[in-house]
């Protein structure tokens, strides 16, 4: 994922005959018109996006480096992009072709309902309000949910005796939170949350980047916050995930999102789509993510293992043909 | 010390974003200066635009990164994925200290040169090149140095929609809670700042000079 965005630009701005400074910038500046009017052409390669924390960087080469795999079309990485608001009208749009996207970011932070807690009927009328609206599929499931986790530091928890979100609220009074910019804001964040436990900390809660939350918790300059169920972060700094005893927190389920039209096109892309299907599980999901978060190892290559490791168990029978 | 090991081993990917991120500012305040200086010029000529355009450039000011990128995905030609939007977006926010400062340069010059100027019997376009811009360059200057520097630090945002630079590195180091990797993009962006404050602040006391 490092080297994931094109370098047209750079590379026309070095086109020969750009001789001396004012000759470098002169082309430097036809070059930028040129490719700001002609940056489209060519076979039209499948667009895989991401959103940008790890595990969709993770998800996002799964996915190419599985399609390059199990069929012939040409693949282009746009991982790592601002945010499921930025992804979503990236693929409205037809910038992307699929990213994997969550049944209950969907649910809410898309089409805006109000949160629901069963898990097949937001796959279903999630699935079918994204047919209708822009013409997107939702393939089957992946497997894992990633869904919001309550966390606390393990020794606080111990000696607070907290385990559940009811005992959390007994006890917020005490406590300093601090949640992401999304989670403040979504329908089936704080507010939410707040309203269904009675939940009243010291403060208002701190509204800051999620990358920065877990060092903030960690460091003790928070005491509560919201991450992810998959993050590898967890076990490495020590986190304990609240059990959510009144589920209020709708499914998220994660699941590839595409476009009609690459799908209807190659017919083996969805074959290879679907293999996807059931192979990811929540375990495997946060052993990937603690394998870049916490060990610092390179996206692709902690995605490619897996990748291998899996298509060596697809069924030869099941194989595709080109 | 392991900072140091850490930055060596990702020399390439450095220099790479780093280039990425010259190449976006470097584009952008060219077209801002393209579009903002004539607009800059126009506004002093035209008072009844004053209101509404140097309005218009200040509330664009105020669009927050994220919201104007995402606005940007669905339009055509502009807009989309990659370096167009992320230029379109930089070349937005780099409008009003460039208009602004063309405005107030020529504004500025000397009323008594331009009387002069007058009484030479030049035209209106003479007494613009060779009075008042000549006599406002050097605020000029200061507009697009300042655009620079302030584009340096905006174009970390272009890692949003994919367009590469040095954000790609401070953004990914903060999800992941690496702080080598933020470094590893927050140190050439503020070398790069530091750079460009200083080049164009010769280049503005040059053109100062000129008077």
């Amino acid at each position: 994922m490092a080297l994931s965005g094109p370098l047209r630009g750079p590379a026309a701005a070095r086109r020969p005959g750009a001789g001396g400074a004012s000759g470098a910038w002169r082309a430097t500046a036809v070059a930028s018109l040129a490719c700001l009017a002609a940056c489209r052409g060519g076979p039209a390669p499948l667009v895989v996006g991401s959103k940008n924390f790890t595990e969709q960087d993770l998800l996002g080469e799964i996915v190419a480096q599985w399609v390059d795999a199990r069929t012939d079309i040409p693949v282009r990485r746009r991982l790592h992009l601002g945010g499921t608001f930025i992804a979503h009208r990236a693929l409205v749009a037809g910038e992307l072709d699929l990213y994997v996207e969550y049944t209950g970011t969907a649910y809410t932070a898309v089409l805006e309902r109000p949160p629901i807690h069963d898990r097949d009927s937001v796959y279903r009328e999630v699935a079918s309000a994204y047919r209708s609206r822009w013409d997107l599929e939702w393939l089957p499931p992946l497997g894992f949910e990633n869904t919001f986790a309550i966390l606390v530091r393990r020794g606080m928890a111990d000696s607070l005796h907290l385990s559940k979100l009811s005992d959390l609220a007994a006890q917020a009074a005490d406590l300093t939170a601090g949640f992401g910019y999304e989670f403040m804001q979504r329908e089936d964040g704080f507010r939410g949350l707040s309203d269904r436990y009675g939940l009243e900390f010291a403060g208002p809660p701190r509204e800051m980047d999620l990358g920065l939350i877990y060092r903030a918790l960690a460091d003790r300059r928070i005491d509560v916050t919201a991450g992810n169920s998959t993050d590898g972060r967890i076990e490495s700094l020590d986190l304990r995930v609240l059990e959510d005893d009144l589920g209020y927190f709708p499914p998220y389920q994660a699941a590839i999102v595409a476009r009609s039209d690459p799908l209807r096109e190659h017919p083996v892309l969805r074959t290879a789509l679907v293999e996807l299907s059931g192979r990811l599980d929540t375990r495997t999901m946060r052993r990937l993510n603690a394998a870049v978060d916490v060990d610092g190892r390179d996206v692709a290559a902690v995605a490619g293992e897996w990748v291998r490791r899996e298509l060596a168990a697809v069924d030869d029978t099941a194989a595709i043909s080109p | 010390m392991e900072l140091a090991a850490f930055l060596a081993t990702h020399r390439a990917e450095i220099l790479l974003r780093t280039w990425e991120h010259v190449w976006l500012v470097g584009i952008s305040v060219l077209l801002a200066c393209l579009v903002g200086i004539p607009t800059g010029i126009a506004l002093s000529r035209r008072p009844r635009l004053r209101g509404p355009v140097l309005g218009g450039v200040n509330v664009i000011q105020t669009i927050p990164s994220l919201a104007l990128l995402g606005f940007l995905i669905p339009a055509p030609w502009i807009g989309g994925l990659g370096t167009r939007p992320a230029i379109v977006a930089l070349v937005a926010y780099a409008l009003l200290p460039i208009v602004k400062n063309t405005f107030e340069g020529i504004r500025s010059a000397d009323p008594a040169a331009r009387e002069a100027g007058v009484a030479m019997g030049m035209t209106p376009n003479q007494l613009l090149w060779q009075v008042e811009i000549p006599l406002g360059l050097g605020v000029i200057m200061a507009g697009v140095r300042l655009a620079t520097v302030i584009g340096i630090g905006v174009a970390t945002i272009a890692a949003f929609i994919g367009a590469g630079g040095l954000g790609a590195l401070i953004f990914r180091g903060v999800s992941m809670v690496d702080s080598r990797l933020v470094l590893a993009g927050a140190i050439p962006a503020a070398l790069l700042a530091l750079a460009a404050d200083l080049g164009l602040g010769w280049l503005e006391r040059r053109l100062s000079r000129w008077r």
